[in-house]
């Protein structure tokens, strides 16, 4: 009975000390493996006001992903994620119908993001954007 | 639960057989001794460098240009990378040296001889493609030693004749190590050399299997026959002990020995095997003084030094690699205790002492 104790004990000294080494081998190689994007900061980005005449559209990287800076016509200004919210493809600015084009499937969006038509289930995600002495700030 | 899904897997393809046969059923030599897990050390080094270096091959980008730049981010910039290349550096140096203890044990034990030439030329074509990987993997970082220590390595196949010149050009893809000798360093380091020690490895481990493990010639004699070279016999040994758990728990307890020599030089002397070359980019119009190569191409290197002939110091070596590799057909009297072989003992001292006297006389040169 006591050499039992002793055996489950020393068993699970064991499990314990292969549980232990076995974490400290995945977890460096998890953080090694870990995407870079997701630790980078949202920092702020600076475009100067002339870089988006109205009815046209800037790309640019933001946090790590696709975004979008878009004018519109009526002088309307919006920072938009350019991730489709459909399979993830990048939406395309269609400067003659004014709207967001997604070329995988044909979803549309305005220009402010909401979903014309096609099949996104939800609207593109809005970026904090603004203006101070010339200057567009997004993020 | 488990015994279910082992009862399941063992209907489909008998389980329990396999394990009977090839683990609790396969006996080994009673007086078997703790060198004969060398070779298991060594699949578990072999396992670890391919996994660090597919780790590695996700960031290291092989191009002149950039593979310097791409290692300092590995080293400093992610998060862990330093461990991960650091293992992979040390381990390369380990992985020979545990090659050279394992090759030791076999000469000394004369486990070489008949019928296990095969094993042997299997395991003396290992160390030398190991050591083709390691002198390829050298390059890789792109560093002043890296780039300089191959030069030097490469330059050495020049004083071979009439070919010597255009076999070096053809090494290097070009008249000096450079962007060409890196593609191809590359491309043997993580494809074809590693194929061919995987596959080596598989006939070692084949070969092994086929002749069974030799007896240590040390204590009583086992009862059973010597081999007669007549017909194939497998060397089975009735009444020895199980691989697992007996030999299995040595092999663990020698594999845990190795982790903790292994994961001492990582954490507690990290650049023993880089000089301070190592750290600075390759330029190509800036060589450095006292290049040396690796701890173990040192005797090599000091060997090419003594001879005023560099053709000469070539064909010593040569000839001291093709002898070892043809040991067992040369050395065939079946006596294999190390005491009752005077003359192979007074041989293989001289020679391990003078390995290691050029290898000391080598470093500090």
């Amino acid at each position: 009975m006591e050499n039992d104790g002793r055996r489950k004990f020393l068993g699970v000294c064991l499990a314990g000390a292969t549980t232990a080494a076995a974490v400290a081998a995945v977890y460096p190689v998890f953080r090694y493996l870990a995407p870079r994007s997701s630790r980078l900061g949202e920092g702020k980005l600076v475009f100067a006001a002339g870089d988006i005449p109205e009815g046209e559209a800037k790309f640019f990287e933001y946090a790590g992903s696709a975004a979008v800076l878009v004018r519109t016509r009526t002088g309307e200004l919006a920072a938009l994620s350019a991730v489709c919210t459909h399979l993830g493809c990048i939406v395309q600015w269609e400067k003659d119908k004014q709207d967001f084009l997604c070329p995988c499937h044909a979803g549309h969006y305005s220009p402010d993001g909401a979903v014309l038509s096609g099949p996104p289930p939800r609207p593109l995600a809005k970026i904090p954007v603004t203006v101070a002495e010339g200057k567009i700030i997004v993020g | 639960m488990l015994k279910r899904l082992y009862d399941w897997i063992d209907l489909r393809i008998g389980a329990r057989e396999i394990v009977q046969k090839e683990l609790t059923g396969y006996l080994l030599p009673r007086k078997i001794n703790e060198w004969y897990s060398l070779g298991s050390v060594l699949l578990v080094i072999f396992a670890l460098q391919v996994a660090t270096g597919i780790l590695l091959m996700i960031y290291y980008v092989p191009d002149a240009e950039r593979a310097f730049k791409s290692i300092t981010f590995i080293m400093n910039e992610l998060p862990y990378g330093w461990l991960i290349r650091l293992c992979h550096a040390v381990g390369s140096n380990m992985m020979v040296a545990v090659l050279m203890l394992h090759m030791l044990s076999t000469l000394i034990m004369g486990s070489y001889k008949s019928p296990r030439e095969l094993n042997w030329l299997t395991g003396f074509l290992l160390f030398t493609l190991v050591q083709g990987i390691s002198l390829t993997g050298y390059l890789a970082p792109w560093s002043q030693l890296s780039f300089w220590a191959t030069t030097v390595a490469t330059n050495s196949a020049s004083a071979i004749p009439a070919i010597g010149p255009y076999l070096v050009e053809f090494l290097r893809g070009g008249k000096l190590v450079g962007p060409p000798t890196l593609g191809r360093f590359f491309a043997l380091h993580v494809a074809l050399l590693p194929i061919a020690i995987a596959a080596l490895i598989g006939a070692h481990l084949f070969l092994l299997k086929r002749t069974g493990i030799s007896t240590p010639p040390f204590g009583d004699p086992e009862t059973n026959k010597p081999w007669q070279p007549k017909s194939y016999s497998y060397q089975s040994h009735p009444g020895g002990i199980p691989f697992f758990p007996n030999y299995a728990l040595q092999d663990l307890t020698s594999i845990c020995i190795y982790f903790a020599i292994f994961l001492a030089l990582v954490f507690f002397a990290p650049n023993l095997f880089f000089t301070p070359d190592a750290f600075v980019p390759a330029d190509p119009f800036q060589t450095p003084a006292h290049i040396k190569p690796e701890w173990y191409f040192l005797a090599n290197y000091q060997t090419l030094k003594i001879f005023p002939s560099e053709l000469l110091g070539l064909f010593v070596q040569a000839a001291a690699m093709t002898f070892l590799a043809l040991l067992p057909f040369i050395d065939r009297s079946p006596e294999r205790h190390p005491l009752k072989r005077p003359l192979f003992l007074a041989c293989a001292v001289g020679g391990i002492l003078l390995w290691i006297g050029l290898t000391v006389w080598g470093h500090f040169s």
